[in-house]
């Protein structure tokens, strides 16, 4: 008996224990029935079935057939839209987002300090949104390396990292990076103060990158040579990613405002021969828009945020018409955990500001961003063979009166509002139990002042702009 | 309207748009703003439009007759009188233009790297003769800003402390405060007293407080001084009441103008609106503001929901300016704020929805309203909410707030619903005059739209 | 007739010769002049040895602070000091498997604990992290260098010693406090008058925790903390290279300068030392792992509050715990004007002493360790919590001594009782799982060690240090 218990206890574990790790186990085949499909690429299909099958987008059509075991959805009346692509998040970051130390921090990685269990992933799921440009803060001239996810909810952070994407830096200009808008006692100032130092910064870090590059170009001729004597020259974390810049491995994310320090950065990508991948922010792109087009970046903006900034004081909502029309790759983003549950709206608005179309529209927060950080095979739209990442929504995506069903990654269903209400009664029972567990009892006398509620998450709140906190926590 | 009135209006409309468009960078709408307030307010007819009234049926294909500043007229077919400029509005919807009571519009230009535009708090904690009609500048640039998207009034408050001041109710068109102002001392703000979290975003690394004995003694200090101050605002009142009825015989009081600032709110005439966010704290402010015999309005409320019974026992009206906002915590569920609106709704209590901002995204109202309306909220809710409640909550609701005869005109021409955020305002008109679509966005989209 | 009998004092000194013999027997040639103080016998015991079976009934015999025999059976030498064992049970000796015992505080700096209220994230870590000394001559900053040795700096005695020891626990690994490189631990015995007396062996692991330096200095963040490993490892193995190249024939070469801050990280991109990284969450051992898989070094888990939800990595890798018994507890008063506590929180309070128990299932080797807990005498009730949780009794004793004893590498000198170990002995009346168990006495170093049961609680004697909560990695 004994031994038939311990078995017993050894396979509920091992059954625990297999249900924490990532999942191997084939997710569930869908067929979503009767939806209006807005594909993206090529136009908007009604009455129209979309198949998932191990998690790609394996048919669309009028009447498919559900492969044995599949879940059915009855769609009718709904909309799928591919799962919508933010281009600048700092969502699930642990430990802070910003590396303020330096002024070139280009060792540090997003990748490092990933949360799966931040809960701003699920509830962006639940407006839609599959995937994000997790980027390094804008504290620095050159800041980190950047890292795109697949917004994987229960998944360990190993699952996170969108498979073949471009690897990104973020580098930033203006205020931000210059710190005048921090006001730190404690903290020595760091170089630079003005524009003209962050361009310094910028071409200097690149120059030591050149040289660095043609140092370890040397030391593996010499190696190739035979030579025995010869020490290898110090690997350099800072110096590595730069060095990928140049040789276009990597991508080039700016968080930028003003037309001059745009037109700057251009001038230091051409004079070193690489090309910035995406203007972030660019609330001044309006205004340079025919030489962003000519350098061939891309610009991720927000709709209409405006004004928080001296820098940010000639932002207008006609920023992505305008750059649209001049033919620049435009995507909307949000740089916010509120904001990313609702990247419809602020697509929408791009209709009425500059006279967009529905498709253009639609295309600022799914095929654009995609496009922009290179993963545009695999998602942005609804075609055959990319991945199941796409959402239901209850009503045209680009209404104020929609919100969203069903959001699916690689197709696995990771958020559901019908399952949502339903867990709620649960979550409530399960944290009646909790509190009156002996472990959670408060102390029997005395005991330690408990936890005030902390301050209001405000609609507008913007991470770039938070830093002032980070730098002040010290 | 004869001909040559037309020209002349076409001449007027021409000298008055070539120079702002040439001037971008200014803040240039005060150019247009006096020609606003200063003239005697034209007459309007607008035809063949669709109108929302928002307090009856809409009227599918109506006229509104707008003269001297009001509505005159309203219906299937309205007579029409002279001189009118006319304004065809096929296949347009009339409504009336959206209001804003949780802003502090006009005190802020820019919020960060610019102190210097920066008249949001004053210093100390109990200021209640600070009123931002004295401070609200109103050649703001997100006054144009907003109002061309169809938000016409707001009702503008100071923040900081805990009496931050009083609030001032304004229409989005006028040169100098008086003239924007449809109530300069519209309501008293006081932040109810609470432990923990300060004002602001929040961050990643908010210092959480600690629920000590003494922040639970500073917090029960600071209501008690805010009795306190009432009290002796009630006092002094009757003190100068008695003076005023007898000044031979009474003793002339000292002057004492926070005293004096407080006394109309301390006698119930004018509302205050307490910041609350959490149960604990509206059920404070409403206890609070019971025992003081205030008029209360609880603004914030994201717990509002989970006691919606109380609130409607109580009848104290609430404005939610959170509705966007992050869930207040790890736990709640992801739309316990997109939410809150309709289930106060549903028991019954006022409310109106606010977009919570300084100036520069108030212009976001409606999509506050309509992320409401995408979780349980009816549209016609929705539109109440942005429309009617919020002037009724202020106590203008008989002035303004829908299209009704006598109705101060303040009417948003749009070519959709206006909640949508596809929707374009084609008309806009505040205090019965046309305002041109004109904004600090429109002059650089002008400028720089066809740069090559 | 004469007989042929020795004179008296001839006699004497054949049976003095005789006598010397029978005791060079007895005693090993180069055994030490032994005082007859230092034997000892513990009789009619139950004992505990860990490495073998239960004797219900037997005898463990000390001499010159060695185990010199175990066993039913055995007859206590005749210099023996008795202890009557019946009715107690003898453990090996309680290991605590990282500590900071016999590191001194750094002294109270103003900003410790003020500056970010109490409530856990980086302000509380900051405090907690003041480096313990500085290096000499070093190239990196306080917090940085990987060259502070342990025991370079442990000073003996001290209240917390003394409370660990009346709890029951005669070793200790303990390391250096710090930021990101703490430096390098080393096993202590808790008792003696010199740092020497009390090292067992040292170095044993380099400890690499997670907090950055901040105060505008590298690192200020998360991402810079693995940077910066990272970018030392690098450095490392440069280091050794250039060195290596210039030893051959330094002629034409220009010399590699002399950084004994790198020249400590060599034993560990050898594999000869392990690493000791900080890390609870889930996502944190998944971030040790992947760094010990990159760099192909040994790791040890400290602290493993979730390390259940990595198991099968952590098996595969061959990668040991050393798991916390600071459990995450309530501290905080009941209020009406508190936040309700997270799910997440009310959850890990429950699940905490489960993590032992689904470890050893799966085959995950772990010891026990104090992790900082204020109150010490909580380590061994918090051992029985695990043992409610599922673990089972005798792993639980495992992981307290024989356990402990393996992962750091004195598995030959302590962890159990056998003839030739460190006589290091816990003994108990109760199973010392139990709640009711009293500890008796404790031996280290075969000496006994005077209990004071009062003084029980670490650091009696100065104000108590305010209750630290379990340090959370985000507060957001």
């Amino acid at each position: 008996m004994k031994k038939l218990l311990s078995l017993a206890f050894l396979v509920i574990m091992a059954g625990g224990i297999a249900s924490a790790q990532p999942r191997s186990a084939a997710v569930q085949n869908t067929l979503i029935r009767n939806a209006t499909v807005l594909t993206v690429s090529h136009g908007t299909l009604t009455n129209t079935d979309v198949l998932i099958r191990n998690g790609k987008i394996a048919g669309i059509g009028k009447g498919l057939k559900a492969p044995e075991g599949a879940r059915l959805i009855d769609a009718t009346g709904k909309f799928v839209l591919p799962g919508i692509v933010d281009a600048h998040s700092h969502t699930m970051m642990d430990g802070g987002v910003n590396e303020c130390t330096r002024s070139v921090t280009s060792m540090a990685r997003v990748q490092d300090i990933l949360n799966p269990t931040a809960i701003g992933i699920y509830r962006e799921l639940a407006g839609g949104t599959t995937s994000a440009l997790l980027l390094h803060g804008s504290c620095n001239s050159i800041g980190g390396l950047s890292s795109t996810v697949k917004l994987k909810w229960g998944h360990t952070a190993a699952d996170f990292p969108f498979p073949g994407a471009m690897p990104g830096i973020k580098f930033a200009l203006g205020e931000n990076p210059k710190r005048t808008n921090q006001n730190n006692p404690g903290v020595p100032a760091r170089y630079p103060a003005t524009r003209m130092g962050v361009e310094e910064t910028i071409r200097d870090a690149f120059a030591r990158a050149r040289d660095y590059k043609r140092d370890w170009d040397d030391y593996r001729a010499a190696i190739a040579r035979g030579e025995k004597n010869v020490a290898p020259p110090r690997r350099d974390l800072e110096l590595d990613p730069l060095v990928e810049v140049l040789e276009g491995k990597r991508y080039v994310h700016s968080h930028c405002y003003r037309a001059d320090e745009i037109l700057m950065l251009i001038g230091v990508a051409d004079d070193f021969g690489f090309k910035i991948r995406t203007f972030q922010h660019v609330l001044e792109g309006y205004k340079v828009a025919t030489e962003i087009a000519r350098h061939g970046a891309g610009a991720s903006t927000f709709a209409d945020f405006w004004g928080y900034k001296m820098e940010a004081y000639d932002a207008i909502p006609y920023n992505s018409a305008i750059m649209v029309r001049h033919g620049i790759v435009v995507s909307v983003n949000s740089d916010s955990d509120e904001t990313a549950r609702r990247l419809n709206i602020e697509a929408a608005k791009m209709i009425r500001f500059g006279g967009l179309t529905e498709e253009e529209a639609l295309k600022l927060v799914t095929l654009n961003p995609a496009i922009q950080l290179g993963i545009d095979r695999r998602v942005g739209t609804i075609d055959l063979d990319k991945d199941a990442d796409l959402a239901i929504w209850s009503a045209h995506p680009l209404s104020v009166y929609a919100h969203v069903e069903q959001t699916f990654i690689d197709g696995e269903l990771l958020f559901d509002r019908q399952a949502d209400l339903a867990r709620r009664p649960q979550l409530e029972a399960e944290r009646k139990t909790l509190e009156a567990a002996d472990a959670n009892k408060p102390p029997a006398q005395g005991g330690g002042p408990p936890r005030a509620p902390s301050a209001i998450r405000r609609a507008n709140a913007h991470e770039d702009d938070n830093q002032e906190r980070e730098d002040n926590q010290r | 309207m004869k001909t040559i009135e037309r020209k002349a209006a076409a001449l007027l409309a021409v000298l008055v748009l070539v120079p702002l468009v040439q001037n971008a960078r200014a803040q240039d709408t005060d150019r247009t703003d006096s020609q606003m307030t200063n003239t005697p307010a034209p007459t309007y007819v607008i035809r063949n439009a669709r109108i929302v009234t928002v307090t009856g049926a809409d009227i599918e294909n109506g006229t509104i007759v707008i003269s001297g500043g009001r509505i005159t007229a309203i219906g299937a077919t309205a007579s029409v009188p002279a001189g009118a400029t006319e304004i065809d509005a096929r296949g347009l919807t009339v409504y009336p233009g959206m209001i804003d009571v949780g802003t502090n519009m006009g005190l802020v230009e820019v919020g960060q790297g610019a102190p210097g535009t920066v008249d949001l708090q004053e210093l100390g904690e109990m200021n209640p003769n600070i009123a931002a009609v004295w401070s609200i500048n109103p050649h703001s640039s997100h006054i144009a800003v907003t109002r061309v998207d169809g938000v016409t009034s707001v009702l503008s408050m100071p923040a900081g402390g805990i009496i931050s001041g009083q609030a001032a109710f304004i229409n989005l068109a006028g040169s100098s405060p008086r003239e924007m102002a449809v109530v300069p001392e519209a309501a008293l703000v006081i932040q109810f007293p609470r432990i923990g979290g300060g004002g602001g975003g929040g961050g990643f690394f908010q210092a959480q407080q600690a629920v000590t004995p003494e922040a639970i003694t500073q917090r029960d200090r600071r209501l008690e001084n805010i009795r306190h101050m009432l009290r002796d605002a009630e006092a002094y009142g009757r003190a100068q009441d008695a003076y005023r009825k007898d000044p031979k015989s009474v003793l002339r009081p000292m002057t004492d103008l926070k005293l004096a600032a407080l006394v109309p709110y301390a006698r119930g005439e004018r509302p205050v609106i307490f910041r609350a966010e959490r149960e604990r704290d509206i059920r404070g402010a409403i206890r609070l503001a019971e025992e003081m015999k205030l008029k209360p309005i609880i603004i914030g409320a994201s717990e509002g929901w989970k006691m919606a019974a109380f609130l409607k026992e109580h009848n104290v009206p609430v404005i939610l300016d959170g509705v966007l906002n992050l869930p207040l915590r790890e736990d709640d569920a992801y739309d316990s704020l997109f939410e809150n609106a309709a289930k106060l709704q549903a028991a019954g209590v006022r409310f109106c929805i606010s977009a919570g901002d300084s100036g520069a995204q108030v212009r976001d109202l409606p999509y506050h309203a309509g992320m409401a309306a995408a979780f349980g909220l009816s549209k016609t809710e929705a539109l109440k909410s942005v429309t009617l409640y919020p002037a009724q909550i202020m106590g203008v609701g008989d002035s303004m707030g829908s299209i009704e005869q006598g109705k101060i005109a303040n009417l948003v021409i749009a070519d959709g619903d206006i909640l949508e955020a596809r929707t374009n305002i084609r008309y806009l008109f505040i205090n019965g005059r046309q305002i041109p679509l004109v904004s600090r966005h429109t002059m650089l989209n002008d400028q720089f739209k066809d740069r090559k | 007739m004469q007989t042929k009998y020795l004179r008296f004092p001839e006699a004497l000194a054949v049976a003095m010769a005789l006598a010397c013999l029978l005791v060079l027997a007895l005693h090993p040639v180069g055994a030490q002049r032994h005082s007859g103080t230092d034997t000892y016998a513990i009789t009619n015991a139950r004992i505990v040895t860990v490495s073998g079976p239960v004797i219900e009934q037997g005898t463990v015999i000390i001499r010159d602070g060695l185990i010199a025999a175990v066993g039913a059976g055995i007859t206590p030498p005749p210099d023996a000091r008795i202890i009557d064992g019946t009715g107690l049970t003898v453990y090996p000796g309680i290991i605590d498997a990282s500590s900071t015992l016999g590191i001194p505080r750094p002294s109270p700096s103003p900003t410790a604990g003020g500056g970010g209220g109490g409530g856990g994230g980086f302000a509380a870590l900051f405090g907690q992290n003041a480096p313990s000394a500085t290096s000499p001559n070093s190239t990196q900053l306080p917090g940085m260098q990987p060259e502070i040795l342990a025991s370079d700096i442990i000073r003996p005695g001290g209240t917390e010693i003394e409370a660990a020891r009346n709890a029951g626990i005669t070793t200790a690994q303990t390391a250096p406090r710090g930021n990101v490189f703490l430096g390098q631990s080393a096993v202590i015995n808790l008792a003696g008058d010199t740092p020497q007396q009390m090292i067992v062996r040292s170095p044993v692991a380099l400890y690499i925790g997670l907090a950055p330096i901040g105060g505008g200095q590298y690192p200020g963040s998360l991402m810079g903390v693995f940077s910066s490993v990272k970018q030392a490892l690098l450095d490392a193995r440069r280091y050794r290279e250039a060195n290596e190249i210039y030893e051959r024939n330094p002629r034409g070469l220009k010399r590699p300068g002399q950084d004994k801050s790198l020249a400590a990280l060599l034993p560990v991109l050898a594999g000869r030392m392990p690493v000791a990284m900080q890390a609870e969450r889930e996502r944190e051992v998944d971030r040790a792992l992947d760094l010990a898989r990159e760099f192909n070094i040994k790791l040890i888990i400290n602290g493993g509050l979730e390390a259940d939800h990595v198991a099968a990595r952590l098996k595969a890798m061959n990668v040991p715990v050393l798991l916390s018994l600071n459990f995450p507890k309530r501290t905080a008063a009941a209020s009406p004007e508190a936040e309700p506590e997270t799910l997440r929180v009310l959850r890990e309070r429950v699940e905490a002493p489960k993590t032992a128990g689904r470890l050893a299932a799966a085959g995950v080797r772990f010891a026990f360790q104090s992790g900082g807990m204020t109150s010490i005498t909580d380590y061994l009730t918090n051992a029985a919590k695990a043992v409610e949780g599922g673990l089972s009794h005798d792993d639980a004793v495992r992981a307290l001594t024989l356990g402990p004893a393996e992962i750091l590498g004195v598995a030959s000198q302590l962890g159990s009782i056998e003839v030739g170990k460190i006589a290091n002995l816990t003994i108990t009346r109760g199973d010392i799982l139990d709640r009711t168990r009293r500890i008796t006495n404790v031996f280290i170093d075969g000496r006994p060690v005077e209990l004071r049961p009062a003084a029980t609680e670490r650091g009696a004697g100065r104000p108590a240090a305010p209750p630290t909560p379990t340090p959370e990695p985000n507060d957001y």
